[in-house]
């Protein structure tokens, strides 16, 4: 699997963000053209998404044409009020990730997509820029966080840790993880509507 | 919100992802049920979708935008309301299928609009796809209601051995389906069945194929769900 990374212009400016918009609208009124331009600009992301996940090349693959079927059918749902095009978007991915990873197997620490590197990439993105407000506020809100706390919320998002796995990563009853996921999102929660 | 904090909780952890299988696909089953938890696990996804906007990307092995544009045409709706434009796009699709699998079966398709379509006002000459998805064509239904002629083209239909495929008209005004008789897979059927039918009854119909025992239906029924359905389209200059 190649790891070379894309820059994903979409996500550089709001005014970027304000053009998925307006190309997923177009793609809500079937312009194929849209939805072509719509992928190129977003697909880097969205395998990101499912490959941190899935973790197998096939798998990812197949949910990520699983997940565009799905943004072109729904298209026409997105709301802007309600996050940014590509939150939506990605969110699609990580959901049809999601699904498939718990069918098949429960995630292996094991098995890592080659050449990643999840204890510097995933596990801190607090270090990166932040790309837009409601990002910046998730991000403050997760640094309050106690560390190790803070990785098990970002494990799950990002790799699509269960509760089991978590306990084994952090050698941990899995029901004392559940008790930090709670403790941690109810806080996280308070936090953004602070 | 009535919501308990357990259901909150559970809700935030479906949308975090944390959720073991079983109860994963539980509480998928309970959104579709309970409005306030859908309601719940998309605010959660809410809160936390910037993290995945936030993902660092990574170049797919493949370009699979292509793949994706197929699987979207292939979802697309039946052609019963589509013109015969995008019959014919569909029809050259399908051909194109067709040489891939079959080039009997695609030589039998070559040409078959040009071929029936005549000039009217009032089309007569109509077809139906019998299809199971729009990417696997089965049979080509024509049929001119001048004539009452009816024929049926198979296109890349697997035969079944000790079986015989079996041609209905469905509509609710006629009851029970009614048979059209026998499809031979080996050439073009032709029979003038449909004269006893009313226009408007044979406009609307559905046309639907089942498997039967060698021969046809011993009972006049279908014996199972049709395996090929379809409905007709006026074929137009």
């Amino acid at each position: 699997m190649s790891t070379a990374e894309e820059t994903p212009k979409a996500t550089d400016s709001a005014a970027a963000g304000d053009d998925l918009a307006q190309l997923l609208g177009r793609v809500a009124a079937r312009d194929a053209a849209a939805f072509a331009t719509l992928y190129r600009a977003t697909h880097a992301v969205l395998y990101g998404v499912v490959a941190r996940i899935l973790t197998r090349g096939d798998a990812s693959g197949e949910a990520l044409q699983e997940a565009y079927v799905r943004i072109w059918e729904k298209a026409g749902e997105f709301d802007l009020a309600k996050g940014s095009p590509l939150a939506w978007m990605a969110t699609i991915a990580r959901n049809r990730a999601l699904d498939e990873v718990r069918r098949i197997r429960p995630t292996s620490l094991e098995e890592m997509p080659e050449g990643f590197e999840p204890a510097a990439e995933t596990v801190d993105p607090l270090a990166g820029r932040a790309r837009s407000e409601r990002l910046a506020a998730l991000l403050a809100c997760l640094g309050a966080l106690d560390a190790d706390k803070r990785e098990a919320v970002l494990l799950a998002y990002y790799r699509g840790f269960s509760r089991d796995a978590l306990a084994r990563r952090f050698g941990a009853p899995t029901a004392t993880i559940k008790t930090w996921l709670r403790r941690s999102l109810m806080q996280l929660r308070d936090c953004l509507e602070s | 919100m009535t919501l308990s904090p357990d259901d909150d909780f559970a809700a935030a952890e479906f949308a975090l992802g944390t959720l073991e299988a079983s109860e994963r696909a539980t509480f998928a089953a309970r959104r579709r049920r309970e409005p306030e938890l859908d309601a719940a696990i998309r605010a959660w996804e809410a809160r936390l979708s910037p993290l995945a906007e936030a993902t660092p990307p990574i170049a797919p092995p493949s370009d699979f935008l292509s793949a994706i544009e197929a699987r979207i045409r292939a979802a697309a709706p039946p052609p019963a309301a589509d013109g015969v434009a995008a019959l014919q796009r569909r029809l050259s699709r399908w051909r194109a299928a067709a040489i891939g699998a079959t080039g009997i079966a695609a030589a039998l398709a070559i040409g078959f609009i040009a071929r029936e379509a005549t000039r009217t006002n009032a089309p007569t000459e109509f077809v139906a796809i019998l299809q199971k998805s729009a990417d696997s064509p089965a049979f080509v239904a024509s049929i001119n209601l001048a004539t009452g002629e009816l024929s049926v083209r198979p296109v890349a239909a697997p035969p079944q051995a000790g079986k015989s495929y079996e041609l209905w008209i469905i509509e609710p005004k006629l009851g029970a389906p009614r048979s059209l008789g026998v499809i031979d897979a080996a050439s073009v059927t032709r029979g003038a069945r449909l004269a006893a039918f009313d226009r408007a009854v044979v406009e609307d119909a559905t046309y639907a194929v089942t498997v039967e025992p060698e021969g046809g239906s011993p009972d006049g029924k279908p014996s199972g769900p049709p395996v090929f359905v379809g409905k007709l389209v006026p074929v137009e200059p």
